[in-house]
C-alpha cells in the first residue's frame, strides 16, 4: 500500500501553485497529481516522496488534508495494462473510486494509482492475481 | 352591480357609521376571544369605546408559537375548515384555522380588493404565487372565484409554463412578486415575446415583498400593465388585508375586517396618523381564531386625508421595513434563527458557516457558506457532497426556499461574533 495525500480546495485562482510552492519549498518531490473537479471545490490528490512531510505543511498552511491509502501497480507500459487489472478487481468485487497512472520512461514501465472501497481485500487479490504492487518506500523512492 | 365599488356602502361608509361598527365588531370578537386559552381571562368583557382599545393587551408572534397548537382557537375543531401553518422542523410553528364564515369573508375582502382594481368578471386571472400552506395561493384563489374572474391556479415558478398559460387562455391579470415579474421579463426577452404586444395583461398585483416605486413603473413599463401594491399576513388571513385603488397611491385598509394601529415599536405607544411606526391590527371577524392587536412587525404610515376614489378606509404607506430581523426572500418570510437552528443540528457544520443573500438576475438567492474543516474532511467527495445535500434538504423543509450550499476552505469566512446569526445581505432595495 502507499499513501495519497488529498487537500480540499475552493475553484479559485493560484491554489495549485500555493500547494506546490509550500511542497517544493519544504524540498518534497511530487510524482503525481490529479484534480477531482465539483465545481466550486476540487480534491486535489498528490503521490509525493513524503506524505507524512506534505500532510503536515499543508496542514499548517490551513488546508484540510486527508491521507488515504492506495494501490500502487508497477506494470509493463503496453496497451491493454489497464483492463487487465481493472477486469480482474472488477471480476471479484472490488470498486474503484480513482485511478490514474505516470509512466517510468526510462524503465518501460508505467505505475498505476488506484483507490479502491475495499483495501485489504483489493491488495490480497492483486498479489494473488500476479501483479506487482509498490511499498510505500519503493513508490517513494521511485 | 355598483360599477365602481364591489361593496358600495361598506367601501364609502362615513368615518363616524364605520367606527360604530367596528366598536360592535370588536366587542364581539372580545366575546369569542374569552374562548381562546391564551386569551382567557385577559380581556374585559366589552369595550365602551375605541379609545379604550389601549388597554387590551398586544399579542406577539412568540404567543402565536407558544400557543401552538390551539392555543388560539376559539371554536370547537369541528367547525374549523382549513388551517394555514408556517413551515417549521425546528422549533414551533404558528396556526391560523378558519371557519367557513372566516373563508368566506376573507374571499369577500380579496373580491371587493381586485374589484377596486379594475379586474371584472370577464377578466382572466393568473395566479402566480406558491399554492399550498402559503395564504397568496388559496387567498387570491377564493377571491377571483367569488368575484367571477376565471382564475387560473398556475402557482410559482415554471416560467415556460407560466407563459404559455397566458399566451393561451388570455390572461389579463396576475398576482405576482415584484422579483418574479422581472425575471420572468428576462424570460420573455429570451423567447422573443414582447408582453405589450403580445398578451392581454391589464392588471398586476404585487406583493409579498418589498418593493420601489421605481420598481412598480418599470414592471408597469415592461408589461404594458398597471401593477398595485397589496398588503396582507397569514395571522390576518393573508393577502386583502389592505390593497391599492385605481389612485395607486397608498394601500386602503380594510377597516370593516381590521382594527389599524400603529405604534413605536419600542415602546409600545399608539401614535397618530402620519407618523411612521409599526402596524397593530386586530381581526373584526374572524370567528375561528380572532387575534387581538397583533404587532405584525412590519413598519408603514397610516396617511392622513380623503382619497379621490371615495373610499372611507384609510391608507397605508408601502411596508418600509421590519421591527425584527425576519428576511423576505423570494416572497417568504424566513427568520435568521429558523436558519439557525437547522444547522445546528448537522454537526458537522459546527459554527463555521455564513448566510448570504443576493440578487441573481432579479430572483432572490439564499447561499449558506460552510467551511470544510479538518475534522470532517476525509478526503472523500461523496461525504461531502451528501452533506450538501442534506443541509439543502434541511433547510429547504424548514424554510421552504432551496439554498444553495457552497463548501469553502477553512478560516476563509469571518469569525462569527457572539450569538448573532450571520446573515448578509448584499441585495440592493429592489
Amino acid at each position: 500500500m502507499a499513501s495519497q495525500v488529498t487537500v480540499f480546495v475552493e475553484n479559485k485562482p493560484g491554489r495549485i501553485s500555493r500547494i506546490a510552492r509550500i511542497l517544493g519549498d519544504e524540498g518534497i518531490n511530487i510524482r503525481a497529481i490529479t484534480i477531482s473537479d465539483m465545481g466550486e471545490y476540487g480534491l486535489i490528490n498528490i503521490i509525493s516522496n513524503d506524505p507524512e512531510g506534505a500532510a503536515e505543511a499543508l496542514s499548517n498552511d490551513g488546508f484540510s488534508v486527508s491521507r488515504k491509502y492506495v494501490i500502487a501497480i508497477i506494470m509493463e507500459d503496453r496497451p491493454g495494462g489497464l483492463a487487465d487489472i481493472t477486469e480482474y478487481l472488477h471480476s471479484n468485487g472490488i470498486n474503484l473510486s480513482n485511478a490514474y497512472g505516470f509512466i517510468l520512461q526510462q524503465r518501460d514501465r508505467a505505475v498505476l494509482i488506484l483507490e479502491v472501497d475495499d483495501y485489504e481485500r483489493a491488495e490480497g487479490l492483486i498479489r494473488k492475481g500476479g501483479f506487482h504492487t509498490l511499498t510505500m518506500e519503493e513508490l517513494h523512492n521511485l | 352591480m355598483d360599477e365602481r365599488y364591489w361593496n358600495r356602502a361598506l367601501e364609502t361608509m362615513p368615518r363616524s357609521d364605520l367606527e360604530s361598527l367596528q366598536l360592535s365588531r370588536i366587542n364581539s370578537a372580545l366575546a369569542r376571544a374569552a374562548h381562546e386559552k391564551h386569551y382567557r381571562k385577559r380581556l374585559p368583557d366589552r369595550l365602551e369605546s375605541l379609545e379604550d382599545v389601549i388597554t387590551l393587551p398586544f399579542t406577539k408572534k412568540q404567543d402565536l408559537r407558544n400557543g401552538f397548537p390551539d392555543g388560539f382557537l376559539s371554536v370547537p375543531l369541528e367547525d374549523i375548515v382549513r388551517l394555514h401553518s408556517s413551515s417549521g422542523t425546528t422549533g414551533r410553528a404558528t396556526v391560523v384555522y378558519h371557519t367557513r364564515g372566516d373563508i368566506d369573508n376573507w374571499s369577500e375582502l380579496v373580491a371587493r380588493s381586485m374589484y377596486m382594481t379594475g379586474v371584472r368578471k370577464g377578466d382572466v386571472f393568473q395566479n402566480m404565487m406558491g399554492y399550498g400552506l402559503f395564504t397568496g395561493g388559496l387567498g387570491l384563489h377564493y377571491g377571483s372565484e367569488k368575484l367571477g374572474s376565471l382564475t387560473i391556479p398556475a402557482s410559482s415558478g415554471n416560467s415556460k409554463r407560466q407563459i404559455k398559460l397566458m399566451q393561451d387562455f388570455g390572461t389579463t391579470a396576475i398576482h405576482i412578486t415584484p422579483s418574479y415579474a422581472l425575471h420572468l421579463y428576462t424570460i420573455f426577452e429570451e423567447e422573443g415575446i414582447d408582453p405589450r404586444q403580445d398578451l392581454k395583461l391589464r392588471i398586476a398585483f404585487l406583493g409579498a415583498e418589498p418593493y420601489t416605486e421605481e420598481t412598480r413603473k418599470k414592471i408597469e413599463s415592461l408589461y404594458g400593465m398597471r401593477a398595485f401594491n397589496s398588503y396582507g399576513l397569514s395571522e390576518m388571513n393573508g393577502p386583502g388585508v389592505a390593497f391599492e385603488c385605481e389612485e395607486q397611491n397608498g394601500m386602503h385598509l380594510w377597516e370593516d375586517s381590521y382594527l389599524l394601529e400603529i405604534i413605536d415599536p419600542a415602546t409600545g405607544e399608539v401614535l397618530e396618523d402620519g407618523h411612521e411606526g409599526e402596524l397593530v391590527l386586530t381581526t373584526l371577524q374572524r370567528e375561528g381564531m380572532p387575534i387581538i392587536r397583533y404587532r405584525t412587525g412590519d413598519i408603514a404610515t397610516v396617511y392622513t386625508g380623503t382619497c379621490p376614489c371615495g373610499r372611507t378606509h384609510r391608507r397605508i404607506s408601502r411596508i418600509k421595513g421590519r421591527s425584527d430581523d425576519m428576511l423576505i426572500i423570494k416572497g417568504v418570510n424566513i427568520y435568521p434563527m429558523q436558519v439557525e437552528k437547522v444547522l445546528m443540528g448537522i454537526p458537522e457544520i459546527g459554527h463555521n458557516y455564513l448566510i448570504e443573500i443576493e440578487n441573481v438576475e432579479y430572483l432572490d438567492t439564499m447561499r449558506i457558506k460552510v467551511e470544510v474543516v479538518q475534522e470532517i474532511f476525509h478526503g472523500n467527495i461523496g461525504e461531502l457532497e451528501r452533506l450538501k445535500r442534506r443541509i439543502v434538504e434541511e433547510l429547504k423543509n424548514e424554510i421552504l426556499i432551496r439554498p444553495q450550499v457552497i463548501l469553502v476552505e477553512p478560516n476563509s469566512l469571518p469569525k462569527s461574533e457572539g450569538k448573532a446569526v450571520r446573515v448578509v445581505d448584499h441585495r440592493e432595495k429592489r
